[in-house]
């Protein structure tokens, strides 16, 4: 692996999201040619009893003149399975207590999953963008220059708004209609029962849903010098904390409500990834071959 | 310890400044954004935090650095043991080479009681120094026994005048540069005639030990001219005869009698003898002297009878010239000034002027530099040609009497002087229908010897507006009537009234004569020229320092002791040796003048023991430290020279601290 190229800091230094993208799926495949669980090439799968209706041309005639049974020879054959990155667009992204905030840090794990489909898994790929409403939808495709079309929605997408997931989640079923991955990618300041209660139905669809939950270090673990007046970002609201509550209280809230959303999620039948911005993009790229791997 | 000036420390209520920016000032705090207020809740500080004291070593610093501020300001000091610092100590070692250790053998005894103190100086760092009218460090500081010795037996008599005044002056600057203990050790005869006037004078810092080696022990006798009188100038051939007076002092003397000589050029002209009382003085005259034309060396000598033979004889010089010409320009038709002026010159000044009195239409063909001085009297019209002559003349050196007169009411300025006139007073008009003199400046050789006109009538003056000019007379409404401006290197005197008794009735007063007498002497300059000077005293050479016009000095011994530099532009020269200098001055005239060592060297009393203990045991102690060497004497060493350095240390600390936090603050 090359981590220095999948470093949040070093990325930041790309203009070209593109660039980046390729940098980081290069950089991690690159780094994964060794592992035992890569390829699901066509090959080879098992062998399985004819029952009446399977289709004739599969069975394997060979082993019929041997034996005078009949078995159907199984491939571990390419299936094409659309993603559809939903991206949190909200003002709350925006910060960031390191050159690389948190819409950044999306933006680059967009990309780079859509370059790892669109060349590694030539999946159809699609995008929406969403605050409390939907932004931007880029319906999942192959054609030629969709990798384009998804960068400049990245591109554009802008923090605008706070984020609310029930409104613009209506739509989610309405836009996600092929069965598929989707992947939402946010920071996720909600209750973890009204996330997970808005996010189930997509799952119900037959979707793989994975929620990559994007986080500063200093969302965790603030870092106050002395009393000071906290201004949220989204809401605009002002209160006054002191660092003995960030460092006792305000941690065991954290860590309880991380612990809470991963819980409810994987109990919904979703996957759930918490991506520090000062971590490296491999994390998520990971789990999304391993998602992809399990859809063969 | 203790503080030089305590009440400084009443600054140090000044750190509750510090304290207060710390402790009681709140903390504002910048709105600091986050992602979300999900998890947050309000929490605030209690009071007790807020004034909780924030940056400890800050504080600290800062505190520090206003102590140390306040410290230096109230300069503390510690008695330190002058004995612990002996090895510190600078041993300065003070010759006296005033004229009066000429005597006997003085010198030579000082020379030797310095070699015996050098040797036995240890490794102590030393400096020797001569002292007559003032101290002249011969070696700097050194430890080298070679060189310091050669610098004593440099030693050269002086002629001098010691004062132990100035010599305490120049030992107490010395101590305020120099911070360890000062050894002096001061050779001398003692004399009483060197104490200051003042004990108080003669005060000795803390850190300077005095330690006094007296080369004689008692008073001896001696003989002296104490005082020569003979006019510098004699004028033309069949001059009257000029009186030479001596005054023959005798100091702790028998009365004897003394043969009194006068020579001339080297030659004895009279000798007589005279009885001098005991521990008094007598009074030789000389009727009749009798010089060359030029400069003429003279000295009044009395027969050596005792070990100080260098004072038994005074110099003085007199030149005799022709009588100088004073020119007197006067309206057409004004008879009267001439008159006057005439009338008292020739009647005072012993034949010394020569008046030439012309009118104003007559005096464009002369040459002003032919006269001694020239009187413009109450004139109408000055011509432009003959103005800008006066004033070259006046630039060069001339010397000018303008008597203002009525004329002048009719202009803006009095011509060459340049004083703008005010207005005219015409006091035949006030009750009373004169004015008289209110204030005069006595020392003015003009004035001095008319006693400040008494009974001078002035009916008419000028108001002037003097200017930089000095004001030497004024009337009684404050008007100056005499006025003297220098003009280049020469000088202008004012008369804001008339010489032809018109508008005062001065010519008629008996202060006429030696007014006009003493005017002219010193306009004509011969009241500076011949005579004798006490060695010490200062020559003018020069009015203005910008004249490029070179001066020369040469002093007894044949050498010009002035640099190129110093004759180009020296304003004035100081006399350091007893003999005949010449000296050619700024203006062109030439000079000589015999230098005598101050009279007050000739009387050889010494000072008491006890005067000598007190001043020992610098003015506070009745105990002379001379006696009891081995008590401990105590030195107050001032610190503030190292808090400044600690303070220093403190503020550089202090700034890199503050940075510090600011730079975390900018963080946040």
């Amino acid at each position: 692996m090359l981590p220095r190229f999948l470093d949040p800091a070093v990325l930041a230094g790309i203009s070209s999201l593109e660039l980046v993208a390729k940098t980081v799926v290069d950089g991690f495949v690159a780094g994964l040619h060794r592992s035992p669980d890569f390829g699901f090439s066509q090959e080879f799968a098992e062998y399985r009893a004819y029952t009446p209706g399977d289709d004739l041309r599969h069975i394997d005639w060979n082993v019929y003149a041997r034996s005078e049974r009949m078995y159907l020879k199984r491939y571990r054959g390419e299936t094409n399975s659309p993603l559809t990155v939903l991206l949190d667009a909200s003002n709350s992204m925006q910060f960031g207590s390191h050159p690389v905030n948190k819409m950044d840090y999306a933006r680059y794990l967009a990309a780079s999953l859509f370059y790892l489909a669109i060349h590694g898994q030539r999946d159809a790929a699609g995008l929406i963008t969403f605050d409390d409403e939907i932004r931007n939808y880029i319906r999942p495709s192959t054609r030629q220059g969709q990798l384009h079309r998804l960068l400049a929605g990245l591109e554009q997408a802008e923090a605008h708004a706070r984020t609310d997931f029930s409104k613009p989640m209506r739509y989610f079923q309405e836009l996600v209609t092929r069965r598929g991955m989707v992947l939402i990618v946010s920071d996720f300041w909600e209750s973890p029962e009204s996330i997970v209660r808005t996010i189930e139905p997509l799952r119900f669809h037959g979707n793989e849903v994975v929620l990559f939950h994007v986080l500063d270090p200093e969302d965790v673990r603030p870092k106050l010098s002395g009393p000071s007046i906290l201004v949220d970002m989204e809401t605009q609201d002002r209160l006054e904390v002191t660092p003995d509550y960030t460092q006792t209280e305000y941690r065991e809230k954290i860590e309880a409500h991380l612990a809470d959303l991963r819980d409810r999620t994987q109990a919904a039948g979703m996957d759930y990834c918490l991506l520090m911005t000062d971590r490296p993009l491999d994390d998520a790229l990971r789990e999304y071959l391993t998602l992809r791997g399990g859809r063969n | 310890m203790g503080f030089f000036a305590p009440w400084f420390l009443a600054g140090l209520v000044g750190l509750a400044l510090p304290v207060y920016l710390h402790l009681l000032k709140r903390q504002t705090a910048r709105p600091k954004p986050v992602s979300s207020l999900m998890l947050f809740e309000s929490r605030t500080q209690s009071s007790t935090r807020h004034r909780r004291l924030r940056y400890f070593l800050l504080l600290s610093l800062r505190l520090l650095v206003l102590m140390l501020l306040i410290l230096a300001f109230a300069s503390p000091f510690v008695n330190r043991n002058t004995a612990s610092l002996s090895s510190a100590r600078l041993v300065l070692l003070v010759v006296d080479n005033s004229f009066s250790m000429r005597a006997g053998t003085r010198l030579a005894d000082a020379k030797d009681a310095a070699m015996r103190v050098l040797s036995g100086k240890g490794a102590a760092r030393a400096q020797v120094a001569t002292f007559g009218s003032q101290l002249r460090l011969m070696t700097q500081a050194i430890e080298d026994q070679s060189a310091l010795r050669a610098a004593v037996q440099a030693i050269q008599p002086g002629d001098g005048h010691g004062n132990f005044g100035e010599l305490a002056r120049a030992v107490r600057a010395m101590a305020e540069s120099v911070h360890t203990p000062i050894e002096l050790h001061l050779f001398s005869d003692m004399q009483r005639g060197d104490l200051a006037v003042t004990f108080s004078d003669m005060a000795l810092p803390a850190n300077v030990m005095l330690e006094t080696h007296a080369v004689i022990s008692k008073a001896q006798p001696n003989w002296t001219v104490e005082s020569v009188d003979a006019p510098g100038q004699v004028w033309g051939k069949t001059a009257k005869p000029v009186h030479v007076q001596a005054v023959i002092a005798g100091y702790g003397t028998p009365a004897a009698q003394r043969t009194v000589s006068l020579v001339v050029n080297g030659k004895t002209t009279a000798t007589k003898t005279v009885a001098v009382p005991a521990n008094g003085r007598a009074t030789v005259d000389f009727p009749a002297l009798d010089v060359p034309y030029g400069f003429s060396r003279c000295e009044v000598k009395i027969d050596a009878a005792d070990t100080f033979r260098a004072d038994d004889l005074r110099r003085f010089a007199v030149e005799r010239s022709d009588p100088q010409k004073v020119l007197l320009i006067h309206n057409y038709g004004d008879n009267r000034s001439p008159l006057y002026v005439g009338a008292a010159l020739s009647a005072a000044a012993q034949s010394a002027f020569a008046l030439e009195s012309i009118d104003v239409h007559e005096a464009a063909d002369r040459q002003p530099s032919n006269y001694a001085f020239i009187v413009l009297s109450d004139l109408n019209t000055l011509p432009p040609l003959l103005e800008n002559s006066l004033t070259g003349y006046v630039r060069a050196g001339g010397s000018l009497l303008i008597a203002a007169g009525t004329s002048a009411g009719a202009r803006s300025q009095i011509p060459i002087f340049g004083a703008h006139i005010a207005e005219t007073r015409d006091y035949s008009r006030v009750p009373g229908r004169y004015m008289a003199v209110g204030s005069s400046d006595a020392s003015y050789p003009a004035v001095a010897k008319t006693g400040g006109w008494p009974g001078v009538k002035f009916y008419y003056a000028l108001a002037v507006d003097p200017g930089d000019a000095l004001v030497i007379v004024r009337l009684g409404d404050q008007t100056p009537i005499l006025l003297e401006k220098r003009i280049g290197e020469g000088r202008v005197v004012l008369f804001t009234s008339g010489l032809d008794n018109l508008t005062n009735d001065f010519p008629l007063q008996p202060a006429f004569v030696p007014f006009i007498e003493q005017t002219a002497r010193y306009l004509g300059g011969s009241e500076r020229q011949g005579g004798a000077r006490l060695v010490d005293a200062y020559l003018d050479l020069r009015n203005t320092k910008e004249h490029a016009q070179g001066v020369e000095v040469t002093d007894p011994e044949g050498k010009r002791p002035l640099t190129l530099g110093e004759a180009a532009s020296a304003q004035s020269f100081q006399l350091t040796e007893a003999g005949y200098y010449q000296i050619r001055l700024a203006n062109g005239r030439q000079d000589e003048i015999g230098v005598n060592p101050d009279p007050k060297e000739s009387n050889l009393d010494i000072i008491p023991d006890d005067v000598l203990a007190l001043w020992r045991g610098n003015g506070g102690q009745s105990a002379p430290s001379a006696q009891i060497p081995s008590a401990p004497r105590k030195t107050a060493q001032t610190l503030w020279w190292y808090i400044m350095l600690l303070m220093l240390a403190f503020a550089l600390a202090e700034s890199a601290v503050a940075s510090r936090y600011l730079g975390t603050q900018r963080e946040e």
